[in-house]
């Protein structure tokens, strides 16, 4: 078992960051908490690094309690921060020969390791260079790479491609996915729904400090319910009452259908408006997405709780700083 | 232990070498002193005292200028908890006191650096020790300069573990680096100001480290050579303890 999770609890002042997390996570996995903003992502995962003390429940990680092995947990971790932690006035190798220090590896092991880990993420040939003269992408990579070089076996990425452009977040996610087969337990933060999806095999969707749901991405879309099928016709109201047996919302003129599977049902509607003279001038669908699954678990949509103008402005100054 | 507490201390040493900036304008003010304000009194000042006003300036600013780099290091770890790196160090398996150390070590190397540096330019403006043993006096200047480093590095880390941002530096270098220094008898013998203010001065820890500096460097001093030292001493434990309780609350 790489995490286990059992009632954890943090408090700041009488607010309830996390309110009773249970969580496993086996080994192997590349695991995902998704939520909006302040829903306790970084606050669960400060808990399992050691960085801050749970109020109530137990956390182990490569089966050391949290509390009582820090220093055993800490040897076993790696991890990424959301806001950046290079040394910029250092170089590359400097910053990871520091690490490595910290982790009490020998010298040829920190030098054996140092070329492993920047070959890993394509930076060996900037080995030399100060780290402020970096892009975003490029420090978000050697971060990874320092959070590899003490070969942990588990490794926390908290939101691992806040800030960067998309073209950069897909180069990550490369990363991630190609350090996860290599074996790495990964257990990642976001609040990219896209990400979340694209990398984890599973996730755990968490709002107000509490997981709402949990599982393999597809198979939580799946339990929502199917595919969402939009129509604009000459005749929706028409249309509406062929189409009986299947539930259909009739929004401003467009019609929207939950199906168990669009690509079956489609044909059919296109039959029926044929035979009655309808006339169809678009008809689209679409799989849920995870903001259709956190939607049907909190009653709220997810967009809304993107931040407040405070969070805004600090992420600006974050992607600055990058 | 001592291998986590190197490679803090090391990163310390790779990051003054990078910061050569930083370094030479640290020494541009000293000069000034030293070239400008020394020069001007200098013929002035010889009717009074045995010693040019240049010679007896030199310990002073070589004392003001340590102060002022150890509280800047110490104030440097604000800047790692903005920018993050203080938590890699916290996350990785070393001791609190380890980084601790380390971070002091690095202040203090840094501004005896510094002391060392004036040091060597009074030297070169024609400065000369006036002492019965020259090793006596180079062992006391740098222990003097190792007790006035510590306890200011440590003061520092104290007031860098009490401020979130770089906003209270200011205040903190005008209201109380500053005063002290003024009333340190670094630029001008203390026995010329009025009474009450000479309370100040015997109040002020600094002022017994510009006296041992001065005792050492050119044999002339107001207080015990003893008394200058303990005093040091004292003030820079006190300094230790609360900058490092301080830094390991934050």
């Amino acid at each position: 078992m790489a995490v286990k999770i059992v009632d954890l609890v943090k408090e700041f002042n009488g607010l309830k960051a996390v309110n009773g997390i249970s969580l496993e996570i086996e080994e192997g996995e590349l695991f995902g908490f998704l939520g909006p903003n302040g829903a306790g992502k970084t606050t669960t995962i400060s808990i399992l690094a050691t960085l801050l003390k749970p109020t109530k429940g137990k956390a182990f990680v490569n089966g050391y309690d949290v509390v009582k092995e820090a220093e055993k947990v800490r040897r076993s971790i790696g991890i990424v921060f959301q806001d950046p932690s290079l040394d910029d006035q250092l170089t590359a190798r400097e910053n990871l020969d520091i690490h490595g220090r910290l982790y009490h590896m020998k010298k040829d092991e920190r030098r054996k390791k140092i070329k492993e880990v920047l070959e890993m993420v394509d930076l060996i040939d900037r080995k030399d260079s100060l780290v402020k003269t970096f892009s975003g992408g490029m420090k978000r990579r050697l971060e990874i790479a320092r959070g590899l070089m003490h070969s942990p076996k588990i490794l926390f990425l908290d939101e691992p491609t806040l800030g960067l452009d998309p073209q950069t977040r897909r180069h990550i996610w490369d990363y991630i996915k190609k350090l996860n087969k290599e074996g790495v337990t990964i257990l990642l933060t976001t609040h990219y729904m896209e990400e979340a999806d694209f990398l984890a095999n599973r996730v755990a969707i968490i709002d107000k400090g509490k997981i709402v749901a949990e599982g393999n991405p597809s198979q939580l879309k799946d339990a929502i319910g199917g595919d969402v099928v939009k129509i604009v016709c000459n005749k929706p109201k028409e249309l509406q009452n062929l189409l009986s047996g299947i539930e259909v919302k009739n929004v401003e003129g467009t019609l929207m259908l939950n199906v168990q599977r669009a690509e079956e049902v489609i044909p059919k509607i296109f039959n029926i408006s044929n035979k009655n003279g309808i006339e169809i001038k678009s008809i689209t669908y679409k799989e849920p997405t995870l903001e259709d699954v956190f939607l049907h678990y909190t009653g709220r949509s997810y967009r809304e709780e993107e931040g407040s103008e405070k969070d805004r402005i600090k992420m600006y100054m974050r992607a600055r700083r990058r | 232990m001592i291998f986590d507490i190197y490679a803090i201390y090391l990163r310390e040493m790779i990051r003054l070498t990078r910061s050569r900036v930083r370094l030479i304008t640290t020494i541009v003010m000293p000069l000034l002193w030293l070239g400008v304000i020394g020069s001007a009194f200098n013929s002035a000042f010889r009717i009074t005292m045995p010693v040019d006003f240049i010679s007896f300036l030199t310990p002073g600013i070589m004392i003001m200028t340590m102060v002022f780099t150890g509280v800047i290091s110490g104030i440097t770890t604000v800047f790692d908890r903005e920018f993050g790196f203080l938590k890699e160090m916290l996350v990785a398996p070393v001791k609190r006191e380890s980084i601790l150390i380390g971070k002091m070590m690095g202040g203090v190397t840094q501004a005896i650096l510094q002391g060392i540096i004036i040091f060597i330019l009074g030297l070169l403006m024609g400065v000369k020790i006036i002492s019965s043993s020259i090793p006596i006096a180079i062992f006391g200047m740098l222990l003097t300069m190792l007790l006035v480093s510590m306890a200011f590095v440590s003061f520092g880390l104290a007031v860098a573990s009490k401020m979130s941002s770089m906003e209270g530096f200011q205040m903190v270098m005008n209201f109380m680096i500053q005063p002290m220094i003024f009333l340190s008898g670094a630029f001008y013998p203390t026995s010329m100001l009025p009474g009450w203010l000479k309370g100040a001065v015997k109040l002020n820890p600094l002022t017994y480290g510009v006296d041992a500096m001065r005792y050492f460097f050119l044999g002339m001093n107001e207080f015990p050579i003893f008394a200058d030292l303990s005093i040091l001493a004292i003030f820079s434990v006190i300094l230790i303890i609360i900058g490092g309780y301080l830094f390991r609350k934050s």
